[in-house]
């Protein structure tokens, strides 16, 4: 080994904290960007994998009964690749022990006991045989919950008639990687489950001999989705279509790619800030090594080596510093990227979920930590380049101090003299003492980022659930002529009170901008859903036109004052312009609201009630949902309580895992940036710090030099840390939302309160660490010699 | 002056001090038995590694010894631990380096009220800076003053106290021979107006003409006492 990497060598041993410091920090870039990248590009692969294997269709349309013979028809359409028909039927299960009904969506499965497109996974158990009309497939979430196995059977109420079924096998299919029940905002495993059937089987329970109301198919490449889409809708107009959509109105689909679409954020968001931090550290670090150094520089300079082989020599430290940060960010990017597919595994119900990692992901990876390193090492660099050998040698000159800004204001405040002593030095470093400060910060803003969402969270909920939710249950009918069950319903005992919710599908449009939706009514005095503005305020429905959810409204690129284009789906399909009257700030979903009167008008006919909400005595809700389950017209009820409590318990488990990362990762930042700075103040000050020891200053009051210095940044840090954080959480708030979540920006006090604690007590911490270096200053040698 | 003893500022017997470095012992102290009156001015002489210093730095309370007895006054230095060690230097001694260590980011002014905020009966710090005659440089940087003006603001802070004893290790070694005794005249003026007492370890002999007393040192031991019965003023010592 060359003398020079000996010297490497031991400069590293010997400065082996403040080297694993930054190595820490670059490590948790690594280890976020690994981490993000590795699954975002696992789950992508596994998605494309599966929707290929199993022919996940590229565009989906419903109508209310249509001839088989129109698939022939729609597979005649140019463009279309392959189409398949089938039946999709809601249905009610009865598990004796349970209170409330269970919900079901039956698909069927073609006479082979197989499908053409989104095709099933069998994962046990066999398919429904011909014969058979009992046999069901059902979703392995689902069988799981319920604790279902093949040889089960299962009480069923299709189509108004009671059937026993019985699971022969358990499956997975691409068009149900994420399911949801209608009116449902978050996966209720327990609740409701998929179910597969036989053609046949299925035609007979629900009377539709040779008929289908659901259609999927595949694209030829390069066909148009829009013009497939115009065609078949025309097609399927006579046989109340409502509208097909592609792959991006698909709600597995969509919730899918929402994932898909935060991980990318978080990819983009999170690295950089610890990659900023790291070449920081370097900076500071290095540019400090390089100065003790001097003297070095000059004799290896003197002895004949070049300028480049010096240069060299210190950018492999800070190599030497992304190296290790790579392996120790890779090993716990993989860590953690393992322990969060396990988390994906609990929502998105995938036949094979691998976390496999691309090799060009840790090249990329490795990439950045080396890149930030070298930057960081590029000023100390140029300096030790710089240094002519004649000038290294001789002794550096005295910091210079001089009268500023600092003594005016210190002699105001009756600052004492160790007082001074630390403001001047912060003035006389004012890059690194700001590279503190912003690096404490940078911490502080990405914890407060985080504890954000938690924040948005409940606000989001809040709003959803105690402002606009009023209902105790929600009531969905097997099919839309329930005007009669409002009435049954009322009458139940310890009913308090009941209101229709109205939807018809609509495709709005504005210019060319075009997007499907649901226009709800409620009642004139509604008292079980509001519409609540951002700031709180109740809206009410306008008498006439439209009220556009903030998302709904900023797709199609309208403000209130302006028409949109309604087009009502099913059946008929009248053009009508409507003046947008409000628009509302809501987070879920994008939704369009309208009074009674106006929805009558937009329908040419009573709206259909699509739901009813019930206020309810407590003391009898297991009576209530006893009869609600015993009448024919109820498909199912959800439970505000039940869907609240499991949306906290989804916050819960996905929030504290990403919280308790991200506090470490901010008290790495923390610790790092405050280890680093002591660490060159303590090396800086040694000689001084002897000397007011030498004085007579007891240890306690010498270590204020040092621990005040860094508390006085720390503190500064947090002001700042506020600032940087209310940006990045805005800037994550809006790069998290998509077409299904608008996440408000909602900070609490408490996180700001709680991120300033956290990061001041891992500075200070860290500074309490450094500053016992004061116990074993040895006065005697610091004097001797001159530094 | 025979009479009665004159009282002592330290007195020690059989100071030891070894050194442990490595596998190696080094005994910087081999036994040294000390009597330093009070009031007196009292120069160390000797070659490298003979042990002024390190009996500089037990007396001064900034090491201890490895055994012996070791009074300031009445108090007992050998059995001290690092605070009353601490309180002690306070209280009772200024020292003086040959580089200064003034601290870089204080002015001339705030170097000596360092000392003066701690200190129990200190000194004006302007008048400190006076005694030194630099009255007119009181609000400059160390990095704005020349060495020997340095060197009187480190003597300055020493005295501003009102020490018991002033200890100064090389106080001139860094300076030209004007600068050098102008320091030494500051250093006679607090011995003579304050009564401080006074301890110089130099390797100038002629610096040794403006002492009480001077010891030789020699392998850790003091080798021989010089006493001296007409200390000559600084001005008068050929450099």
């Amino acid at each position: 080994m060359k003398a020079l990497d000996r010297k490497l060598l031991r400069d590293l041993w010997h400065m082996r904290g403040q080297a694993l410091a930054i190595a820490v920090v670059l490590a948790a870039a690594t280890a976020t960007f690994v981490l993000s990248m590795g699954v975002h590009r696992s789950l992508t692969a596994t998605r494309d994998a599966y929707y290929a294997q199993n022919l996940f269709a590229d565009v989906f349309a419903s109508m209310t009964r249509a001839p088989r013979s129109v698939v022939d028809r729609v597979a005649a359409v140019p463009g279309v690749a392959r189409v398949e028909g089938s039946i999709q039927q809601y249905a009610t299960l009865d598990f004796a022990d349970r209170l409330a009904p269970v919900r079901a969506l039956i698909n069927s499965l073609d006479e082979r006991g197989q499908s053409r497109l989104n095709r099933l996974v069998l994962r046990s158990g066999h398919l429904p045989r011909a014969g058979e009309p009992g046999d069901v497939v059902i979703d392995e979430a689902f069988a799981k919950a319920n604790d279902l196995r093949p040889g089960a059977t299962l009480d069923a109420l299709i189509y108004g008639s009671k059937e026993r079924l019985t699971v022969v096998g358990i499956g997975l299919a691409p068009d149900y990687i994420y399911a949801l029940a209608p009116g449902d905002i978050i996966p209720d495993d327990r609740r409701f489950g998929v179910l597969w059937m036989g053609e046949k089987a299925l035609e007979a329970a629900t009377d539709r001999t040779e008929a289908i109301n659901t259609l999927s198919l595949l694209l030829e490449r390069g066909a148009s989705e829009a013009d497939v889409i115009r065609k078949i809708d025309a097609i399927l107009a006579p046989y109340g279509g409502t509208g097909a959509y592609g792959r991006k109105d698909h709600v597995s689909h969509a919730f899918l790619d929402n994932e898909l679409m935060q991980l990318e954020a978080m990819t983009r968001v999170i690295p950089p800030v610890f990659l900023l931090v790291s070449t920081f550290l370097v900076y500071i670090v290095l540019g400090r090594m390089i100065r003790t150094e001097r003297t070095q520089i000059g004799l290896i300079k003197a002895f004949g080596y070049s300028d480049w082989a010096i240069g060299w020599h210190y950018l492999k430290f800070a190599l030497v510093v992304a190296a290790m940060a790579t392996v120790l960010g890779s090993a716990a990017g993989i860590w953690m990227g393992r322990a969060m597919t396990r988390l994906y595994a609990q929502y998105f119900r995938f036949p094979f979920l691998e976390y496999h990692m691309a090799p060009s992901v840790f090249l990329l990876a490795a990439g950045l930590a080396i890149g930030a390193a070298a930057l960081g090492a590029l000023g100390g660099m140029r300096a030790a380049v710089r240094l002519a050998p004649a000038v290294a040698m001789s002794a550096p000159p005295p910091p210079v101090y001089r009268p500023g800004l600092t003594e005016r204001l210190g002699e105001a405040a009756g600052v004492s003299a160790i007082g001074h002593m630390i403001l001047r030095h912060i003035a006389r470093w004012p890059w690194r003492s700001a590279i503190t400060v912003t690096g404490v910060a940078l911490s502080m803003a990405l914890l407060f980022a985080t504890l954000q969402f938690l924040d948005s969270s409940r606000t989001m909920l809040d709003s959803f659930f105690f402002r606009a939710q009023r209902q105790d249950l929600t009531v969905t009918f097997t099919e839309p002529r329930a005007e009669q069950a409002l009435f049954a319903l009322a009458q139940v005992p310890g009913v308090i009170r009941v209101e229709p919710i109205r939807a018809v599908p609509v495709k709005l449009g504005n210019a060319n901008r075009q997007e499907r939706a649901a226009i709800e009514s409620a009642m004139p005095q509604s008292q079980l859903t509001m519409r609540i503005d951002s700031d709180g305020q109740v809206l009410a429905l306008p008498p006439a036109g439209l009220m556009l959810s903030r998302q709904l409204a900023d797709k199609l690129a309208v403000r209130a004052g302006q028409r949109v284009r309604v087009e009502l789906l099913g059946g008929r399909r009248p053009v009508q312009f409507l003046p947008v009257v409000s628009v509302v700030e809501e987070f879920i979903g994008e939704r369009a609201y309208a009074s009674d009167r106006t929805l009558e008008a937009i329908a040419r006919d009573a709206a259909p009630v699509g739901a009813a909400l019930l206020r309810i005595d407590p003391a009898q809700r297991d009576r209530i949902l006893t009869e609600l389950k015993a009448m024919p017209l109820v498909l199912g009820v959800s439970e505000r309580d039940a869907a609240l409590q499991k949306f906290e318990e989804m916050i819960d488990d996905n929030m504290v895992t990403m919280l308790v990362f991200y506090i470490g990762f901010a008290s790495a930042i923390a610790v790092g940036v405050v280890y680093n700075s002591a660490r060159i103040l303590f090396s800086e000050r040694a000689h001084e710090l002897a000397t007011l020891r030498v004085l007579g200053y007891h240890r306690s009051e010498v270590g204020i030099v040092l621990i005040g210095e860094l508390a006085l940044l720390v503190v500064l840090a947090v002001p700042v840390g506020c600032i940087m954080g209310y940006w990045l959480a805005q800037l994550m708030t809006a790069m998290f939302s998509s077409d299904l979540f608008r996440l408000p920006f909602a900070p609490s006090r408490a996180s700001y309160g709680w991120a300033a604690l956290v990061v001041l007590g891992a500075g200070m911490l860290t500074a309490l660490v450094v500053a016992r270096r004061v116990l074993h200053l040895d006065m005697v040698r610091v004097l001797k010699g001159r530094d | 002056m025979d009479t009665a003893a004159p009282p002592l500022a330290f007195s020690g017997t059989d100071l030891r001090k070894v050194y442990q470095t490595g596998e190696t012992e080094v005994h910087a102290l081999r036994g040294v038995d000390l009597a330093i009156p009070a009031g007196e001015i009292v120069v160390l002489l000797g070659p490298s590694g003979s042990g002024k210093s390190t009996l500089l730095n037990i007396i001064g309370g900034l090491d201890r010894t490895t055994s012996g007895t070791l009074f300031y006054r009445d108090l007992d230095l050998a059995a001290m631990d690092d605070k009353a060690l601490t309180r002690f230097r306070r209280a009772n001694v200024g020292f003086i380096f040959q580089f200064y260590n003034l601290i870089p980011s204080l002015t001339a002014i705030e170097n000596v009220r360092l000392v003066t905020d701690i200190a129990e009966h200190p000194m004006d710090p302007a008048q400190a800076l006076a005694l030194v005659g630099l009255q007119d440089r009181q609000h400059h940087y160390p990095a704005q003053l020349s060495g020997g003006e340095q060197q009187r603001v480190a003597v300055a802070r020493a005295v501003a106290k009102q020490p018991g004893v002033l200890l100064c290790d090389e106080p001139t070694g860094a300076l030209d021979s004007a600068t050098g005794i102008r320091v030494l005249e500051t250093l006679a003026r607090a011995n003579r107006e304050l009564g401080t007492t006074v301890v110089i370890i130099t390797h100038n002999a002629g610096i040794a003409a403006m002492a009480h007393r001077v010891f030789h040192f020699l392998d850790g031991r003091i080798a021989r006492i010089e006493v001296n019965a007409a200390p000559v003023d600084p001005a008068g010592i050929s450099w």
